[in-house]
């Protein structure tokens, strides 16, 4: 396979990705701006998302509209969701005869969903919860057309290893800011809603009842966001299918480029594996989000490095 | 009769050779079941039909992308749902033109690179050959696979009010617009179920695979899978579309500038495995930009070392580079010497007759006569930097006077040529607009094959003779019939 066509297919599925995980937050903290007492603040999303900085954010971290205007159709903004669709679109187009007509049908459709004056109308004037689940359905059927239609082959594992990637990064950040709140604001650690919220904006709510059975505990909550191996939005879960696609494309790789990677991405799991919570918050949480951010941010780079020709 | 709805109001432009339409105002026998089809649908239907279209043409992403003010914007090229009739036999005329055509032209691009006879013989004059700026000298002496240099040519076809087809002009560099004879054929299945059956039209599918067995037929190397490239500028090139169809549908790798490296005079492709030797490249990169070593340093389209590459004769490039010399419009007026001179053939299509600006004797008739002409740049395309007489206003001539004195070699003159008209589904009725044809012809080993179909090109703006998708053409499905 072409490196720059493996470069595109991985970028095509972070940023799908991206825009899925940025979708759904918008829309847990939007409800959760219609269900608070106190002045709710966007800071965290904009941190997380935008790249904003403590001033920037601070122009727009009251006002929902704004900050939704500002995420989804914001054209200068380098990550709303109508430039991150762009990218992906464009990624997609420069490997469009490597992808499905189905897909690449989808995409388009995404885009020009996204496009749509009328969104932007509907984004301000009505529901705008209405709005972000017509955007999330589209990603779901993006989901569902490359399960459906996409050959299991080196594509298709250059895009696993891309989702997984930005999905593992998006979960390490969300965690590390909600928690360095805490330490800003120690009420919030015993705040049910504020839990509650974080769960749901990574869809781990339902599955957080199942499993624990006292109540919010900022603990728990964390080993269900970095060590529950059947959380799909968790740090392992993540990983593991990093490894697992990765280990695809052992035979369509260059030997010396596929030991090095191997190792690195080994080395990585088995460093959360054999974590729990007790040696995290024993290490520091800060300190051990830091760590895994960083041998993700390496793994891209490896990639960029040994597949894509781009050293 | 029931066609009336549409067909009453149909008024033919006088003194043009309507496709539909007979001398005595009656339609012709090959329009007859595409009438009867059309006129049980109600305006409301068509509408339904035209919306369609423009549907599957959008999800499909079947646009181009213009770029204004930072932001790409989505656009189809215009679309009419009439599909343009052509008879057998006139099918027939056509395809034998083309061959002769093109083998004349074919045997010009080899005399020309190597012994030069024809101008030895004092049939085409030298200067002319050596001021167009698409002659190569790098293609000096250069044996190129069979002998072929034009694997793909796209030559436009008009016809005149008698109904007489000409040569509009020769696209022998890399042609555009076979994707949307493939996929306004496509879309025609959806709009019009059954009618393709039941009119007897020929299909156009076979044109990939009769391209992928003439690209794989170039392999410089004799081995079981060659690998075989269709070089791209990149996806905002104008016709980015085209160059993955063509790649899907034969199954080859597409690739731009970047994914390719010259080492050793042989060209590979970066793989996610290592390097990769490329047998054949299937460029829609024009030469100018093809190797920054040889032609302009600036370009990041190309491939640094491409061109040493294929001289050596370890890659095959199609079409060959330097065919720009075979169709410029001042080579153009030689054509029908050029096919008396190799053939020893009267040709069967004629020419436009062509007035060369840089003949002071023409120069003098054509300035006399302007408001009859149209005036042409020599390498010009996509109809810029065109000036059509009858419709040019007293200073846009004299300003184009100014111009064409710079450089005479540069300009050609045409007298105006009524372009023949074919019905349009225009917001509820059918109006005749101006339209040409371009047949794809593909020169392999095995010789000339022609998909029966081509595209139509069509002036969607009343009283325009500009078919170019830059000037507000469209195109329409073109049906040959059997």
């Amino acid at each position: 396979m072409l490196s720059r066509v493996a470069a595109s297919f991985y970028w095509l599925s972070r940023y799908i990705e991206r825009s899925d995980g940025l979708l759904r937050m918008l829309k847990i903290n939007y409800a959760s701006s219609q269900d608070t007492v106190q002045e709710f603040t966007w800071e965290p999303v904009m941190r997380i998302f935008a790249g904003l900085d403590a001033d920037e954010a601070e122009a727009l971290e009251n006002d929902s509209r704004a900050v939704l205007k500002y995420m989804v159709t914001g054209k200068n903004n380098s990550n709303s969701i109508l430039n991150i669709i762009t990218l992906a679109r464009e990624n997609a187009r420069g490997v469009q005869e490597h992808i499905t007509k189905d897909l690449w049908q989808c995409l388009n459709e995404y885009y020009h969903t996204v496009k749509d004056p009328r969104l932007d109308r509907a984004l301000q004037r009505e529901d705008p919860i209405s709005v972000l689940d017509v955007l999330i359905k589209q990603v779901m059927l993006y989901y569902g057309t490359v399960e459906i239609t996409m050959e299991r082959g080196e594509g298709r594992a250059f895009m696993n290893i891309g989702k997984y990637l930005e999905r593992a990064i998006q979960s390490v950040d969300i965690l590390d800011t909600k928690f360095s709140s805490i330490s800003e604001n120690p009420d919030l650690l015993t705040d049910t809603t504020y839990w509650k919220h974080l769960l749901l904006s990574l869809g781990g709510y339902e599955l957080y009842l199942k499993t624990y059975r006292e109540g919010f505990e900022s603990e728990n909550v964390l080993e269900q966001v970095v060590l529950n191996v059947d959380f799909p939005r968790s740090v392992i879960y993540s990983v593991n299918n990093i490894q697992r696609y990765f280990d695809r494309l052992k035979n369509e790789s260059n030997v010396d480029d596929y030991r090095e990677m191997s190792f690195q991405i080994g080395r990585l799991q088995s460093r959360i594996k054999y974590s729990s919570v007790k040696s995290i918050k024993a290490e520091g949480l800060h300190l051990f989000l830091t760590q895994i951010r960083s041998e993700l941010y390496s793994i891209g780079n490896s990639l960029n490095q040994h597949y894509f020709a781009n050293s | 009769m029931e066609e009336s709805a549409y067909f009453d109001k149909y008024s033919p432009i006088d003194n043009v050779w309507d496709e539909m339409y007979g001398t005595d105002a009656n339609v012709r026998e090959h329009y007859r079941k595409v009438i009867d089809y059309i006129s049980k649908e109600s305006a409301d239907d068509l509408n339904k039909k035209e919306e369609l279209a423009k549907r599957l043409f959008m999800s499909q992403g079947i646009t181009f992308t213009v770029y204004n003010s930072g932001e790409g914007i989505e656009k189809i090229f215009p679309f009419d749902i009439i599909p343009r009739i052509i008879t057998a036999s006139e099918w027939a005329f056509v395809e034998r033109g083309i061959k002769q055509r093109l083998t004349a032209l074919n045997l010009f691009l080899k005399d020309i690179y190597h012994n030069q006879f024809i101008v030895k013989d004092g049939i085409v004059p030298i200067d002319i050959i050596y001021s167009c700026p698409h002659f190569l000298r790098e293609m000096y002496q250069l044996q190129v696979p069979y002998d072929i240099y034009v694997h793909i040519s796209g030559i436009d076809l008009i016809r005149d009010h008698d109904g007489t087809f000409y040569v509009l002009e020769d696209n022998l560099r890399t042609p555009s617009g076979v994707s949307y004879m493939l996929e306004n054929r496509e879309i025609t299945k959806r709009l019009f179920p059954d009618l393709l059956p039941q009119c007897s039209v020929r299909s156009v599918t076979e044109y990939p695979s009769i391209l992928y067995k003439n690209l794989l037929a170039l392999s410089p190397r004799q081995i079981q899978n060659p690998t075989i490239v269709l070089l791209t500028p990149g996806i905002y090139n104008s016709a980015y579309f085209e160059h993955t169809t063509l790649a899907r549908l034969m199954g080859v790798e597409l690739v731009e500038g970047r994914d390719l490296v010259v080492n050793n005079h042989k060209v590979y492709m970066k793989t996610t495995t290592g390097l990769q030797q490329v047998d054949v490249i299937y460029r829609r990169v024009d030469d100018e930009f093809l190797d920054p070593l040889v032609f302009n340093p600036e370009s990041m389209l190309g491939v640094a070392g491409l061109m040493g590459a294929y001289r050596k004769g370890n890659v095959a490039i199609v079409n060959a580079t330097g065919t720009g010399v075979a169709d410029d419009k001042a080579v153009y007026a030689y054509v029908p010497d050029m096919i008396r001179y190799y053939l020893n053939e009267e040709p069967v299509l004629k020419n436009v007759p062509t007035h060369q600006l840089g003949n002071p004797d023409e120069r003098a008739y054509v300035f006399e006569n302007l408001n009859k002409m149209v005036v042409k740049k020599t390498n010009g395309s996509g109809g810029y930097g065109m000036l059509m007489g009858h419709a040019a206003s007293e200073q846009e001539i004299e300003d184009y006077k100014k111009e064409i004195l710079k450089d005479p070699r540069n300009f050609i003159a045409q007298p105006t040529i009524n372009l023949s008209a074919a019905p349009c589904y225009m917001q509820g009725s059918l109006k005749p607009r101006r339209v040409d044809l371009r047949p794809y012809a593909l020169y392999g080993p095995d010789g000339i094959e022609i998909v029966p179909g081509g595209l139509t090109r069509v002036a969607l703006k009343e009283g325009s003779l500009v078919v170019n998708s830059s000037q507000g053409g469209g195109s329409k499905d073109t049906w040959v019939l059997t």
